[in-house]
């Protein structure tokens, strides 16, 4: 299993590297060699996965190794890799996606300028999101972290001769910098307190007491900047619709299933060192999140702007199961989100392929000429929508489920549980709305409908894996099986009083049930309306549009979060790094000048210290060195008796030497 | 101070020594410095009397005077006309070689003069050769086996460069 | 002890000492084999050399169950500390082996008495680093020595290489006459050759500070030519260059590794008294002898890296780069802590790679273009890259630079001294300021490489380098890189190689 592990890791690793320095030579430009090795990563990682599943009690490890990486003095940095059950879903997760991605794109990058280079990156990014998953300390987790960041920044950015790629992959780098500051913070908090970096004894430490109260909350909540970044949470979540910029397989790789889970994932592996409050925070801004993007999402035109505020707002639910303490229904959506996202990104990205356009308004009736896309993507829009028996109705059920019981609990937040159930409804309308507009009715854009064709088999074989995988619905009753809650008692390794189990159960069931039938219910009646509104065109969405023309305007400018950054942050910024300008190039300049004005004029006075003094300075010292070296060379002589005299000489000083 | 039999033997022996040295060094023919050498020898061999390490005094004489030295006179008469071409090294440094000699001269002896040694014991005109025998294949096993590789090595290497390739 | 006693110890103690029998066993079978297999240059006494090495790589490690004890009665140790520096020595003479088999240099020379003189070498520097006898420490020395003078002279037809030679055993001879005297004087003052008894009786009588300063000068005459640390460093530059270039590389790292495992255990044992709870030892306080070897590490970096600057031939340059770091490694001794003595060891082996690596380079370049000249090195890096990338990585390593294993190595040293106190804060400096001058002349080696043109008249059609070199260089490069990224094992040998008898 370790070997497993470490294969696992090192396989893209190997890949990424040849790749980047030979690639191009390779035959077919080396796409097979990112392919294969993630492919045999997959491979590698079914065994880890069966044996979480066959043992899957809470708490089992499947591999547990680290390595001592540096020592100095008391301070050991141990470097592992740690694999229990959420590692083992992780990894069948990135590596299976990981793997359609790369299938996917040897389609869809055909002929592609850089072809070779692009499999390079996103095998470096796989890497880093297998590496990110499989270590077992937050020093490395950080360091993978930005490994992640790196990789992403080459991704979105792949096309950089266009300007919005370069300054969408810059956003997403500079964005994701603010929360891992925060991060950072929180890890060296942990660090100067604890004095370990390891998962494990941290837990340990935590829960004997070393790290407690305000200061734990606020070390979760610094950490949890981190997934505020990069799981793009309100309000770092502007750079995930500019990323759509690159590639659409890469779309679907780091904005489904890889870099946006990221955060959840790390949430859920320190998910014990979280006091109630920092939950609480995490709460609120998952359902700020979810219930933002939503609404966004309603607006867009684009077919990918659209996918990825839904992708925002279903990793808002995530952290909204998390914080409130669904700690499996958070994961568990994490999990099959993955998969029905990653379909709905690589089926957009079959409809542009088909169409060359990404706006909903040059789509329509694409149902007929691409057959294969519509039905996977429907698959995939049900899933998201919530609807039974597909995937995404169970974990967004679990969610749900726990949202009301943490409002039942606690009453005045309460308001959580509905956001998230409008939020719900709003998912199944937009989703719908895209539907609609794109594969069904009449086709807006004749030119671009004729051309249309069905993509290659690269491309639809991964939708329809990835299809079927959002259906299955027994299979997911394991998966949130084996996702059992961690308690910070695990690790106490004293005693420290009775595992509170609280008197919740009963409202546990209670409130299953109304979250299953208020979630079937609000995802059907968006659907409806949606088909009332695109499909029938009982009512016109332009008309309500301008009825509520502000609404409609806050939502299409993204609740202007952009302009505001624009007007704060970046603003300060410029003007603070011009006044700096300013006063580089007025007083230091000035300065400078100044000093050069008076030097050349006195070394043109005395031409006799300007050859020595102005630009003989740094010649000076080189020259001296010089000199002394070329005299201490003249002691090697070549002849011996010189050798032997010196060395007794020597002898005498050192003895004179020490008797003072 | 009172010089006793032994001191003057002492001194005669060390006279000898040093003049014979100092022939070998300062000499400019080959022939020469090998005879001061022999006497160097021979006067070494003679403290080694006085000091009562009669198997060392025999061996030096056997070895040294006997093997070495001789080795080295065949060795310098039956090159070619050795004695007729300049091989002596010139004189190098002289002033400033004399002076440090001298600072470690006066070194040494202030050191030697105001230390108190740890006399290993008083003489003993025993013989030694049954004793040191016994300590070579004892506790001196190794030092004494290595030495034998040391020579074995040296050999090869002689040999080797001695040899027409 | 009774006689009996002794012997018993003796026959005892054989079975610690295998690897040194088997050593010996090969010797003599080399010798045999030369005489059976004579007139051609046949590839067999390196193949026997190999397979003899790897059967006394394994009885070493086998070493390592047989835990520590002291042999033949006391003169030499078997410890993690001994165990070490055989197995740096080992892989050193592996490492030449395969340099000298594919060295032009050495093309059309017999091979038997080459190859058997490395190995009765690496005997003897597997003894200079168990010896715990001043009796033993300076037979293994001159052991050392003389089958150097040998090889040094191994071109016997070049006239550099017989000159190289014959300085080489003057100046030997020399020092070990002064390390004679002064072993002479220590024995005189103790009674015994011993160095735990010599510590012992040292610690427990106020001794003539005087006499004792004047024999460990001597003494340290006698080491220091060993590690070539100034002022007994004349030696190395003439023989580094007039040497077959295998063996330069092999002297400037066997047996310097050897004279440091010498220096450590000498000076830890004999001339300090250890602290068990602060992992530390402290000098005796009749000779402050740290003192001693910190401004002859300071001279050492110093005179070495300045003159490095001035020199042209690249043989010479890594000669004089050598001595300095001779200087940097003796940092870790001067500070007398488990941790300063882990650092030297830790950074030996550094050197280790980074050093060979070098001196193959050199190799490489000298058997295709004919010169070691930095000024034939112009534009080599278009014409053979691969030569070129991998003299960059040891140029940067042997620098200090991250993210190569000479960088960890120097932080190791640098942060063993700024943590034994502000004593020592000059020193650190001084070693800071040398790594900075330095920097300059490996630069210079590389700009040569990487930046200027090609000579007018030489041609820039790429070299052709075989893949025994390229295999070469990937084995000394990849470790340089890799040990600057991830040095916990090799740490931890280190850290585990600080013990040697019978102190802990």
């Amino acid at each position: 299993m370790i070997t497993n592990a470490i294969l696992i890791l090192l396989l893209p690793l190997f890949a990424f590297v040849v790749q980047i320095f030979i690639g191009k030579r390779l035959p077919r430009q080396g796409d097979w060699l990112p392919t294969g090795a993630i492919i045999c990563s997959f491979l590698l990682a079914l065994p880890i996965f069966f044996d979480a599943l066959s043992n899957y009690e809470a708490g089992h490890v499947v591999v547990q190794q680290s390595w001592e990486w540096l020592r100095f003095g008391n301070l050991e940095i141990t470097f592992g890799i740690y694999v229990d059950n959420l590692t083992s879903i992780m990894l069948i997760v990135v590596t299976l996606i990981s793997s359609l991605v790369h299938i996917y794109s040897i389609g869809y990058m055909q002929g592609d300028e850089r072809y070779s280079r692009y499999f390079a990156y996103l095998c470096l990014f796989s890497f880093a999101m297998l590496g990110l998953v499989l270590v077992d300390n937050f020093f490395g987790i950080y360091c993978f972290w930005e490994l992640v960041g790196l990789g992403s920044y080459l991704l979105i950015g792949f096309w950089f001769e266009k300007k919005s790629a370069s300054d969408a992959s810059k956003k997403a780098f500079i964005t994701n910098r603010v929360g891992d500051v925060g991060m950072f913070a929180g890890i060296m908090i942990i660090f100067s307190t604890l004095g370990v970096f390891g998962f494990t004894d941290v837990f340990t430490k935590i829960a004997d007491g070393g790290l407690s109260g305000t200061m734990l909350t606020v070390t979760g909540i610094l950490i949890f900047f981190g997934a505020i970044g990069k799981s793009a949470q309100f309000p770092l979540h502007v750079w995930l619709p500019d990323a759509m910029e690159g590639p659409t397989p890469v779309s679907a790789l780091i904005h489904a299933a890889t870099m946006v889970a990221a955060g959840v994932y790390m949430v859920g592996r320190t998910f014990v060192i979280y006091t109630e409050d920092a939950l609480l925070f995490i709460a609120i801004i998952g359902t700020i999140t979810a219930f933002m993007a939503a609404t966004i999402a309603i607006v867009q035109k684009d077919i990918k702007r659209v996918l990825a505020y839904s992708t925002i707002s279903q990793l808002g639910y995530m952290m909204v199961g998390l914080g409130t303490g669904g700690y499996t229904a958070g994961l568990f959506h994490l999990t099959t989100h993955a998969f029905f996202k990653a379909l709905l990104f690589l089926g957009s990205g079959s409809v542009i392929h088909a169409v060359h356009s990404q706006d909903m308004d040059d789509m329509g009736g694409l149902r007929k000429k691409m057959p294969i896309t519509f039905w996977t993507f429907l698959i995939g829009t049900l899933a998201l929508s919530g609807v039974p028996p597909f995937s995404g109705f169970w974990s967004k059920d679990a969610i749900l489920a726990s949202a009301l019981e943490f409002g039942m609990n606690h009453s005045a937040y309460m308001w959580i549980f509905v956001a998230m159930l409008l939020s719900a409804g709003i998912t199944a309308f937009y989703m719908f709305r895209l539907i609609f507009m794109t594969f069904t009715g009449q086709a807006k854009d004749q030119k671009k409908f004729d051309h249309a064709h069905e993509s290659p088999f690269t491309m639809t074989l991964p939708l329809v894996v990835l299809a079927v995988l959002s259906v299955g619905t027994i299979w997911w009753g394991w998966i949130e099986h084996l996702l059992a809650k961690p308690e910070l008692a695990t690790y106490a390794t004293v005693a420290v009083g009775a595992v509170e189990h609280s008197a919740e159960h009963g409202n546990a069931h209670l409130a299953h049930t109304i979250a299953l039938f208020s979630s079937i219910a609000v995802a059907g009646s968006g659907i409806l309306l949606a088909a009332v509104v695109y499909h029938w065109k009982k009512i016109s969405a332009e008309a309500w549009g301008s009825k509520l023309k502000p609404v409609y305007n806050l939502l299409w400018n993204k609740y202007y979060f952009d302009e505001m950054y624009e007007a704060t942050v970046i603003r300060a910024t410029l003007w603070k790094s011009r006044i700096f300008a300013a006063f580089d190039v007025k007083i230091i300049d000035g300065f400078v000048n100044g000093i050069a004005t008076v030097t050349s004029k006195f070394a043109s006075l005395q031409g006799a210290i300007d050859r020595v003094g102005v630009d003989g300075m740094v010649n000076g010292v080189a020259r001296v060195v010089g000199v002394f070296s070329n005299r201490l060379r003249t002691i090697q002589t070549g002849k011996i008796q010189t050798y032997i005299l010196m060395a007794l000489f020597a002898v005498l000083i050192l003895f004179v030497l020490q008797q003072f | 101070m009172n010089i006793t039999l032994f001191d003057t033997i002492f001194y005669l022996l060390a006279f000898l020594t040093l003049g014979s040295a100092a022939i070998m060094v300062f000499s400019k023919n080959v022939i020469y410095s090998a005879v001061g050498l022999l006497f160097t020898f021979f006067g070494v061999a003679g403290i080694y009397v006085l000091l009562a390490a009669d198997f060392v005094a025999v061996v030096q004489v056997l070895v040294y005077v006997g093997g070495i030295l001789i080795l080295l006179l065949f060795g310098v008469m039956l090159s070619n006309k050795i004695t007729n071409i300049e091989i002596t090294t010139e004189t190098l440094h002289f002033l400033p070689a004399s002076l440090v000699v001298i600072g470690i001269f006066v070194v040494l002896y202030r050191v030697f003069i105001t230390t108190d040694w740890n006399p290993v014991g008083s003489y003993n005109f025993d013989p030694t050769t049954h004793e040191i025998g016994t300590l070579l294949m004892t506790d001196y096993l190794i030092p004494f086996e290595i030495a034998s590789i040391l020579l074995l090595g040296a050999l090869i290497g002689a040999a080797y460069i001695a040899r027409k390739d | 002890m009774a006689l009996s006693d002794i012997i018993r110890d003796n026959i005892n103690s054989l079975n610690y000492f295998l690897p040194e029998l088997l050593l010996t066993g090969l010797v003599l079978l080399m010798i045999i084999a030369d005489l059976l297999l004579k007139k051609e240059r046949s590839p067999w006494m390196s193949i026997i050399a190999l397979i003899g090495s790897g059967v006394v790589l394994f009885a070493i490690i086998n070493q390592y169950e047989l835990g520590s004890r002291s042999i033949f009665n006391n003169m030499l140790a078997v410890d993690e500390f001994s165990i070490f520096f055989k197995l740096l020595f080992l892989a050193t003479t592996i490492l030449v082996i395969f340099l000298s088999i594919a060295s032009v240099e050495l093309s059309g020379r017999s091979v038997g008495e080459y190859f058997t003189l490395l190995m009765i070498l690496t005997l003897g520097l597997f003894l200079m680093a168990s010896a715990t006898h001043m009796i033993t420490i300076f037979i293994a020395i001159e052991l050392v020595s003389i089958i150097s003078f040998a090889l040094v002279t191994y071109l016997k037809t070049r006239r550099r290489s017989s000159e190289a030679g014959l300085k080489y055993a003057i100046y030997g001879a020399f020092s070990s006459g002064l390390m004679l005297y002064g072993i002479s004087i220590l024995y005189g003052l103790t009674g015994t050759l011993n160095i735990y008894e010599i510590g012992e009786v040292l610690a427990g009588r106020d001794t003539n500070s005087l006499a004792l300063l004047i024999s460990v000068l001597l003494i340290m005459a006698g080491f220091g030519y060993k590690i070539a640390s100034v002022p007994f460093h004349f030696w190395s530059p003439d023989v580094y260059e007039g040497a077959p270039t295998p063996i330069t590389a092999f002297l400037s790292i066997g047996p310097k590794a050897a004279g440091f495992a010498v220096i450590i255990r000498f000076f830890n044992v004999a001339l300090s008294n250890y602290d068990g709870v602060a992992e530390q030892w402290l000098a005796l306080s009749n000779i402050n002898w740290p003192q001693i070897i910190a401004v002859i590490a300071a001279a050492t970096m110093t005179l070495g890296n300045l003159v490095a600057i001035a020199q042209d031939n690249v043989k010479r340059l890594l000669a004089y780069s050598s001595i300095a770091h001779a200087g940097y490694a003796l940092l870790g001794v001067v500070v007398l802590s488990s941790q300063g003595v882990y650092a030297t060891l830790f950074y030996l082996v550094v050197y280790y790679f980074m050093n060979l690596g070098a001196f193959f380079v050199v190799i490489i370049f000298q058997d295709i273009i004919g010169s070691e000249k930095i000024d034939d090195f112009k534009g080599l890096a278009s014409r053979a890259p691969i030569p070129a990338i991998a003299m960059g990585v040891f140029l940067f390593s042997l620098t200090g630079l991250p993210p190569t294993a000479g960088f960890i190595g120097k932080f190791y040293l640098f942060a063993a001294l700024i943590k034994a106190g502000p004593e020592f804060y000059w020193l650190a400096i001084v070693g800071l300021l040398n790594s900075v001058v330095a920097l300059y002349y490996y630069a210079r080696i590389l700009k040569a490489m990487f930046f200027d043109k090609i000579s007018e008249g030489v041609s820039p059609e790429p070299l052709k380098i075989s893949p025994y070199y390229v295999t070469l260089l990937a084995v000394l490069g990849i470790p340089t890189i890799l040990v600057g990224l991830y040095w916990a094992p090799l740490a931890n040998l280190a850290s585990h190689s600080v013990h040697f008898l019978p102190t802990f």
